[in-house]
């Protein structure tokens, strides 16, 4: 029925939009259009989010993923500013009589810092304006200055400090936005989709912070282009490689190195990025006796070629590792690659398009050496995308493209690796799946002080054929059993096999897309948002954290796909001349069709994974509080958090009541109270000193509630599921920059860091098991704290 | 294959973590529940007719008194096929005991409890068991190359669906090793299993040595039986790690007529059996 409705509906918003559109095409006779690009001075690279306004009007742009603006305005006489957050403000005296092109190149403030006394800088402060809202947007330069763990810059526990955004604890990959899961986050790298961001189980991000460029995090309020996860979008994006000078940057750390080397190319037309990383805490292992050994390393890479002022191309690629090895017995391999062909073509100074084809993929290999065996999963993606922008008017942008994606699943190959292996030969059923999606969005300014942003995604999931399909009685792959009071997995009673061009099942969902954002006055702004999103391929994990060997899986005819529906209020502050601001946050947020594990679940390896899991709901709200101090030799912030995430299994085609007896509880990522504050301090030129408070309620858990003699040993009964909390987690981490080399015109420069992390080397509980101790057999909590204290020293350098 | 990609992520944790300690911790305290341990275990080549069932009730989390014994209960089991009864003795210590029992492989039997006032019941079926191809020590296989291991074979008949329980107990050991084990995987072959001692100062774990003494007992049973062993082996051995499936209440075979909400704990299984007593060299 609803969706019935919604059909309906569409035509309405076409409607609605076509007539905007020619209202603001009359308009907009008259004007002209200025366009270019933005980049950085020093190194070519292009700036997304740049701003670029016309003095003492409203009219104003921001830069695209790739540096391209586009503004109209009356024939005048005009002032034209550009800035940046980290960068000198630069204006120009325009006189707009034609469509004309304006590149311009804006130079970085620390760059400036040794030569000339600098006055102001753009900060990261509120945007009051723009419609955009629950975003998290860091500068790269800001998670540098960051206190890190083990030497190693990492973007993902950066994000952690702002409101909002959590981990499931230390040594567990991922993160969580708004009490929503791990894999219901889009992360994207240059476009393409990574399905695992962590090394080494999350102690270290996948992203390189020195290929990185930036990177935005979309909370709620998701444009219209992203689709396919229910929680946010990670946009990171990858340096394009300095195009002026050749450069080398690097790091040298104590358990792991880093090098980038970028540079110019093809005579100027285009540039290049190569950016390798790698630990080597293994050799060290190795030679301390150690047995076991772990080590990952990844590769960036990055190239552009300017055809004419109109078509550009980029290549980038990313592949990247972890290994472990058990005292040969065991070893595991896994790793996301990826890499993107773009066009980025200019039809005219108002239309901008962007063609991209991707590939990526993500796999695991296990070899059990003692079993004689190895193990393979992986999933595959070949997205294309056609990406466009028009720059109707000051007034008026339209953003609109298209998507497909094809994906393929190999969720599990078993292959014995000798004559005397005991295991036979398995094939879990490969599965594959098409991903389609339109979408049309617009960023309207009704007034002087109202801006909406509305559009609608309509999003298509071709569940495709080519693999067998259990069939059960009754539809039933699992039947509660009220004697016994738990649910019971059936045999299948047949068989179907779809040839691969039949379709098992078909979804499709209308997304609307809308926000507001209205201009109290010039300091304080309102905003409010609504979105609805649709996510068809799902992580499969009954664990409480993801673990790099969690299987993805499509929706189809047993699983349905999740949709969400969040709505947003915010309010936006700038105080004491820019220097404070505040971000005022309150959301709810509901997603159906979220699946949950049946007691007893059993996932791995399991080919008929319907006889595991149950339908359900769950629904997460809360209050994101954001105080930034963005100027001066000290700046920092303060983030705080209140929110519940809870979910509800009722599923009623098993019978019975469902999990935990069909109340909600708790997620494993819901935290009532998160805070944490994040300082700076510049104290002269030599010396800058940064560092973060955490405190968080602790990670929800279930606790034995009683134990009995069974088999010779205690078992323990267990209460209601995440009924109980790990111990509050908290932490305070400080980190100091020395930068000894002060000659200007040197061209190596080089930094010292010394971080210490975790100074009160608080023992935080990652988990608490319980068990009988070996020895007395009485029963026993133990705990797991993945660091202590761990200070790091770091050289990085630039050339 | 689960025990597997768990000792997987269990040594990815451990190599890169750095602590572990026993801490207080305060646990909620649930409903205290009869506890039914009725294992019928039926030893290949002998009668089978000496059996016992215990009982006794739960206790809370941390309480570190023996289990409280269960005197005064009427236990008695049926065959459904034979429609014979075995009514089992009172010993006045927890136990319940028969010398009359009746294995029958594939037929069904039923236990019923009366203990203060309420009835307990449940049913299961009998399940022959494979012969224990070979026990044999090793050092070269297993975690570590150095320490003692006692390797289990047996041979698993091809084409039928089959589920074991294997128990090591070394008897300088208070705690026992336990295998749930279906052949999904190993259909037909001979599957080998080991159970070997790591050396952990912590935890007073020192390797086997020679002259230790290991009891090998290998089960055949029933799915459902293997469903509830597989989780209870799985909590046990890991309950609240990071990687480990959220802890949930164990469901037995066993049901309250009388008060159903006062589930018992427990299970009543009945099964055919093969054991050894391994001597390392």
């Amino acid at each position: 029925m609803k969706q019935k409705r919604k059909r309906r509906s569409l035509p309405w918003i076409w409607t609605g939009l076509c007539l905007l559109l020619g209202a603001t095409a009359l308009q907009a006779q008259q004007n002209f259009t200025i366009s270019g690009k933005v980049a950085d001075k020093i190194n070519g690279e292009t700036l997304f989010g740049a701003t670029i306004f016309l003095k003492g009007t409203t009219i104003g742009a921001v830069t695209n993923e790739y540096g391209f603006y586009s503004l109209s305005a009356p024939a005048g006489t005009y002032t034209i500013v550009f800035s940046y957050m980290g960068y000198k403000e630069v204006s120009r005296e325009i006189n707009l009589e034609q469509n004309q092109k304006l590149d311009m190149e804006i130079e970085e403030f620390s760059t400036l810092l040794d030569e000339v006394e600098v006055t102001a800088e753009e900060p990261e402060r509120a945007i009051l304006r723009k419609p955009e809202m629950s975003v998290s947007k860091l500068n790269i330069k800001t998670v540098k200055q960051m206190p890190v763990v083990l030497g190693e810059v990492d973007v993902i526990k950066s994000l952690q400090v702002l409101p909002g955004v959590t981990s499931n604890g230390e040594g567990s990959s991922g993160f969580h936005v708004r009490g929503g899961a791990v894999d219901q986050n889009l992360v994207l790298l240059d476009e393409a989709i990574i399905y695992n961001t962590s090394h080494m189980l999350g102690f270290f991000s996948v992203f390189n912070a020195d290929a990185v460029k930036d990177l935005k995090l979309y909370k709620g309020g998701i444009p219209a282009k992203f689709g396919g996860r229910v929680s946010s979008v990670l946009d990171v994006r990858q340096k394009d490689g300095n195009s002026k000078n050749f450069a080398l940057t690097g790091g040298i750390g104590v358990i792991s190195s880093r090098l980038a080397a970028e540079g110019p190319m093809f005579n100027d037309r285009g540039s290049f990025l190569v950016a390798g990383r790698g630990s080597y805490a293994h050799l060290l292992m190795k030679l301390a006796g150690e047995k076991n050994s772990v080590s990952f390393y990844d590769l960036n890479l990055k190239t552009n070629y300017t055809i004419d002022k109109n078509n550009k191309l980029y290549l980038s690629g990313y592949f990247g590792r972890d290994v472990f090895d058990f005292d040969g017995s065991f070893s595991s391999s896994y790793g996301n690659a990826s890499g993107n062909l773009r066009w980025n073509h200019i039809f005219n100074d108002r239309l901008f398009s962007n063609l991209s084809l991707i590939y990526s993929r993500y796999d695991y290999e296990l070899g059990i050496t003692d079993f004689e065996f190895d193990w393979i999963s992986s999933i595959n993606n070949y997205n294309a995308k056609y990406d466009l922008k028009y720059y109707f008017s000051d007034a008026f942008k339209l953003d609109f493209g298209v998507s497909t994606i094809k994906y393929e699943f190999d969720p599990g190959q078993i292959k014995p690796t000798g004559p005397t292996s005991a295991i036979n030969e398995l094939q879990l059923d490969q599965k594959r799946a098409l991903e389609s999606a339109a979408y049309i969005n617009a960023e309207h300014k009704l007034t002087d002080r109202l801006t909406a942003q509305y559009g609608i995604r309509f999003s298509h999931f071709n569940r495709m054929g080519g693999q067998p399909l259990s069939i059960y009685a009754n539809d039933q792959p699992l039947v509660y059993n009220p004697t016994l009071r738990f649910y019971e997995r059936t045999d299948p009673v047949d068989e179907v096999t779809f040839s691969k061009s039949e379709s098992i099942k078909k979804f499709s969902n209308f997304e609307p897309r809308l926000s507001l954002a209205y201009q109290l006055n010039d300091n304080s702004s309102l905003k409010a948002g609504y979105s609805r999103a649709a996510q068809y391929i799902h992580l499969l994990s009954n664990t409480s954290s993801v673990t790099p060997l969690d299987v993805w899986t499509p929706s189809g005819k047993y699983i349905k796909p999740q949709l969400s529906d969040q709505y947003a209020l915010g309010y936006f502050r700038n105080f004491t001349d820019k220097m404070y601001s505040l971000e005022a946050e309150l959301y709810y947020k509901t997603v159906d069709n979220r699946i949950d594990y049946i007691d007893g679940s059993d996932l791995i390896g399991n080919n008929t994974i319907e006889t595991e899991i149950l339908n359900g709901e769950s629904r997460a709200y809360g209050l994101e509080l954001l105080l930034r101090k963005n100027e001066g030799d000290f700046t920092g912030w303060i983030a705080y958090t209140l929110s519940k995430s809870e979910q509800r299994t009722t599923d009623s085609k098993a019978g019975g009541p469902g999990i935990n007896n069909g109340n909600w509880y708790s997620t494993p990522y819901d935290r009532t109270h998160d805070i944490s504050v994040t300082g700076a301090y510049q104290l002269n030129k030599k010396w800058s000193f940064g560092a973060n408070a955490i405190y968080q309620t602790g990670r929800p858990v279930t606790y034995p509630n009683g134990q009995y003699q069974y088999e010779g040993v205690s078992v323990a009964n267990f209460s209601e599921r995440n009924a109980d909390r790990l111990p509050n987690y908290y932490r305070l981490d400080v980190s100091a920059t020395y930068k000894p080399n002060k000659k200007p015109h040197k061209k190596w420069k080089g930094e010292w860091v010394l971080s210490v992390y975790n100074v009160f080397n608080r023992k935080n509980a990652a988990s608490i098991s319980f068990g009988q101790n070996f020895e007395t057999g009485a029963n026993e909590a133990t705990r797991t704290a993945i660091f202590g204290i761990v200070p790091s020293l770091t050289y990085n350098f630039k050339f | 294959m689960k025990i597997i990609y768990k000792i997987i992520l269990g040594a990815l944790v451990l190599t890169s973590t750095s602590c572990t300690d026993v801490i207080e911790v305060d646990v909620p305290e649930g409903p205290i529940r009869l506890t039914i341990e009725a294992s019928l275990d039926w030893e290949k080549g002998t009668l089978g007719n000496n059996q016992t069932i215990l009982l006794s009730t739960s206790t809370p989390f941390f309480d570190n008194q023996n289990p409280n014994p269960v005197n005064g209960a009427t236990v008695q089991v049926t065959n459904v096929d034979s429609g014979a009864v075995f009514a089992f003795t009172d010993q006045q210590d927890g136990r319940y005991t028969t010398d009359a029992f009746v294995p029958v492989i594939g037929d069904t039997y039923t236990l019923d409890i009366n203990y203060e006032g309420e009835h307990y019941t449940g049913s299961e079926t009998l399940y022959s068991v494979s012969d224990i191809s070979e026990v044999t020590q090793s050092t070269e296989d297993g975690e570590d190359d150095e320490a003692l291991e006692v390797n289990v074979s047996f041979e698993d008949p091809e084409g039928i669906e089959n589920y074991y329980f294997l128990r090591f107990q070394s008897q300088n050991d208070l705690l026992p090793e336990l295998f749930d084990i279906k052949d999904e995987f190993i259909d037909g072959n001979e599957a080998t299993f080991y159970y070997e001692k790591i050396e952990d100062e912590q935890d007073n774990i020192s390797e086997f040595q020679p002259g230790d003494v290991v009891d090998i007992k290998l089960l055949g049973i029933s799915r459902n039986y293997y469903n509830y062993m597989q989780l209870l082996i799985e909590q046990f051995e890991s309950s609240g790690d990071p990687f480990s499936a959220t802890p949930v209440p164990l469901v037995g075979n066993c049901i309250n007529l009388d008060n159903t909400d006062n589930t018992p704990y427990g299970y009543f299984r009945v099964t055919q059996m093969v054991q050894e007593t391994y001597i390392f060299q």
